[in-house]
């Protein structure tokens, strides 16, 4: 597999689970991303992102943040996945609405929950959430919320992450 | 009335709109508000819509009126009390939705369920596919204007109710389908009313056919409406019906099939229409097939346990509680911490009565989820609406949501 | 319909608290629910009112779209952060007399959505009348809620809202 992706891009390949990725360095993403439909993953599943915000891996993550792109080739029937890590500080990255169609809500859904900016994006505002929304809710740091539960086991159900220190 | 100069800003209900005073032929055009509260839009969708007299000249979706927060929700739950929130996504799929989030723990854990299991999530997931059908066919044919169709849907959604009851105990959520298995046995009872059921649904198929098939109202009212290109449907990603109606050979019961579907020998739904009319048309075929399908998995289920056998992951039966100490251990361990997954991430993907439902999860080797998503078909969808209704009439629009059959609950999970 | 600001002044007696009976009568047997499904429960509010349950039984088939023709919002669903200010205008749109049955315990409570997006509770920003639990309720728990408001809105007479 890895000859048909740019191998400068490239930084780590693997198969987990049966799954196929590669991770590439952020700023190369539009240029991995067209090539990779140049060679027939031309149906775009889906895009989402991942905070490792303290996490318990032994091996920790470059970054906070993970973006994860999946992509499938409908004739030879495979998916690949596309990993970028990006930084806690301003995470932003180019906008591959563009190169597929089916990217915008993804990368609308994926500011609105993460904060995560796609520059070139004509339309990035929030999606899900009210307009005036303070918060990325899907951030580890953003509590669940709710209503205190009596007799529930707080502690462990409703707190997301753990204590900033 | 003199219209200001600039992009006109409104405030709708704690929501800014921003909207270019675009021209018409004759004027200014005419920004309708559809929803969020409007009998034709399934649910909560609202559209803001820029009409040129009748003629829809901008499109804009609103969602998010529905969100639940389930991922984050997941995130809080452990990995075996997360099943609960996958029936309630997508709330005319619950096994189906089950299904993706069980297939996906169980690659990342490297099990396999049972047999026996297999073939009853395939009954599951027919079972539920026609359900979801039959109600897309009530309320889509209701918006369009022809009762009875819905009356006849609700029928056939009973009987299936009744079989998710006989074998769960519950009618619509039934978390049925779980990691390592199902949740029990199929009952004698309800393997002699699933074989009734299979008898007489090909003839309920039939019926609905007579009402819509050949009805020139019907014809009218769908065909040619909202086009959506083969070229499109890849573009938008598109799935389901969607894809489907618009020529592409794509199931995923048949391309990258899971729970035994290749086992069974049934055709894809494949019309190239690429209209309402031909969604619509791939939606009753898949219920023929359904049948078919649900006719070979009842002779063929095999006999043998229905969960896998790892203390593990599942809790130990009741009755060896009162025996045996290590059940006991297991049983307490499961209860108070649940099981933890290996760290990874896997994506798994099965065909729900609207398109590709996929679950992708991420383990970070605790016994909660790191991060759960859906890959919803309807919000996927729901995003071609733009292309297909641009230039057709108002009244079209109706038609257009309701074949590309969003559910909310889906699309804003 | 303006006949309880006519008999107010009258007070209790033999006049009003008849024509209180018979108003009462007419009302619980054709309350209109508004057509507002949201979530999952719609679907068993759309069945109840199906051909297996038949609403109409009990005078509520009529599921009107417009708030402005109906009697009875039933809430059949979660209600999200985004959607609890459109629930309440379409609330404040629904003419006097007018009743609310909170179905299903996402809209009761929260169900199991105790989370930032849903509002625990629809009862936060609408007066309810009735709850119906399950998650979804069956069509029949539904029925029976109606049930139980019909004989509320008997009593009620021509009273106001207290």
């Amino acid at each position: 597999m890895s000859q048909q992706i740019p191998p400068a891009a490239v930084l780590a390949e693997g198969m987990i689970a049966g799954d196929h990725w590669i991770q590439v360095q952020p700023e190369q993403i539009r240029a991995t991303l067209s090539r990779l439909q140049a060679e027939g993953f031309t149906y775009f599943l889906f895009l989402t992102c991942v905070d490792h915000l303290a996490t318990p891996l032994l091996q920790q993550p470059p970054q906070r943040f993970e973006l994860v792109y999946q992509l499938r080739d409908l004739k030879q029937r495979r998916e690949i996945r596309v990993r970028v890590f990006l930084p806690e500080e301003r995470p932003e990255i180019a906008s591959v609405q563009d190169i597929f169609a089916a990217a915008n809500w993804d990368e609308r859904e994926t500011w609105d929950m993460f904060g995560i900016e796609f520059e070139g994006h004509p339309n990035l505002e929030r999606i899900l959430m009210p307009e005036d929304w303070i918060g990325h809710p899907l951030r580890r740091d953003f509590p669940v919320g709710g209503e205190p539960v009596d007799f529930s086991e707080d502690h462990e159900t409703w707190q997301t992450a753990p204590p900033q220190a | 009335m003199s219209a200001p100069a600039g992009p006109m800003t409104e405030h709708v209900q704690g929501m800014t709109i921003q909207r270019s005073r675009l021209q018409g032929r004759d004027g200014d055009l005419l920004t309708v508000n559809f929803g969020p509260q409007h009998p034709s839009t399934h649910g909560v969708l609202r559209l803001i819509v820029d009409l040129e007299g009748e003629v829809i000249r901008g499109l804009k979706p609103v969602i998010g009126y529905l969100h639940t927060g389930i991922e984050k929700q997941m995130e809080a739950l452990r990995w075996q009390q997360a099943v609960v929130l996958t029936d309630r996504h997508d709330y005319l799929s619950p096994p189906i939705n089950n299904l993706a989030y069980a297939l996906a723990v169980e690659k990342l854990l490297g099990v396999e369920a049972p047999p026996r299991a297999q073939v009853l999530r395939v009954i599951m997931s027919e079972l539920t596919r026609l359900s979801s059908h039959v109600v897309w066919l009530g309320t889509s044919s209701l918006e369009l204007g022809a009762m009875s169709a819905f009356m006849y849907g609700f029928r056939e959604r009973e009987k299936v109710m009744d079989l998710n009851e006989e074998i769960s105990g519950f009618r619509m959520h039934t978390s049925y389908i779980r990691p390592g298995g199902v949740f029990a046995d199929a009952t004698p009872r309800f393997l002699e009313m699933l074989d009734a059921f299979i008898r007489e649904m090909p003839r309920n198929v039939d019926e609905y056919e007579n009402l819509l098939t050949r009805n020139p109202i019907w014809i009218a009212r769908t065909k040619d409406i909202g086009h959506l290109t083969p070229e499109d449907a890849i573009r938008l990603a598109a799935s389901g019906p969607m894809l489907r109606g618009s020529g592409i050979n794509w199931d995923l019961r048949k391309d990258r099939p899971y729970s035994g579907y290749e086992k069974y020998d049934w055709e894809v739904a494949v019309e190239n229409g690429c209209d309402c009319y031909a969604r619509y048309l791939v939606r009753i075929r898949e219920m023929r097939e359904s049948v078919k399908i649900l006719r070979q998995a009842l002779d063929s289920l095999p006999p043998g346990p229905v969960n896998i056998d790892d203390r593990k992951i599942l809790p130990p039966p009741r009755e060896e509680l009162e025996t045996s100490m290590e059940a006991v251990i297991h049983h307490f361990k499961l209860a108070t911490e649940g099981y933890s997954l290996p760290p990874g991430d896997v994506y798994v993907a099965v065909e729900s009565g609207r398109g590709e439902n996929g679950c992708y999860i991420v383990s970070d080797g605790t016994h909660k989820p790191r991060r759960a998503k859906f890959r919803s078909a309807s919000f996927v969808n729901i995003q071609a609406l733009e292309q297909l209704a641009l230039g057709s009439m108002v009244a079209d629009l109706i038609a257009v949501i309701g074949t590309a059959d969003a559910v909310l609950g889906d699309v804003d999970r | 319909m303006g006949v309880e600001q006519l008999l107010e002044p009258l007070g209790e007696n033999v006049l009003t608290t008849t024509v209180g009976k018979l108003v009462g009568w007419g009302r619980a047997n054709s309350v209109w629910p508004a057509q507002f499904g949201l979530a999952c429960c719609a679907i068993e509010m759309m069945a109840a009112a199906g051909p297996a349950y038949d609403l109409g039984r009990f005078g509520s088939e009529a599921m009107r779209a417009s708030p402005r023709q109906s009697d009875l919002m039933i809430v059949a669903g979660r209600v999200s952060q985004k959607m609890a200010p459109v629930l309440r205008q379409i609330y404040d749109q629904m003419p006097e007399p007018k009743w609310v049955i909170s179905m299903g315990a996402c809209a009761s409570t929260g169900g199991v959505f105790n989370n930032y997006a849903i509002l625990q509770g629809v009862d936060k920003i609408v007066p309810v009348d009735v709850y119906v639990p399950g998650c979804p309720p069956r069509p029949e728990d539904l029925i029976n809620g109606l049930m139980i408001l019909q004989e509320k809105i008997k009593a009620q007479g021509i009273r106001s809202r207290v």
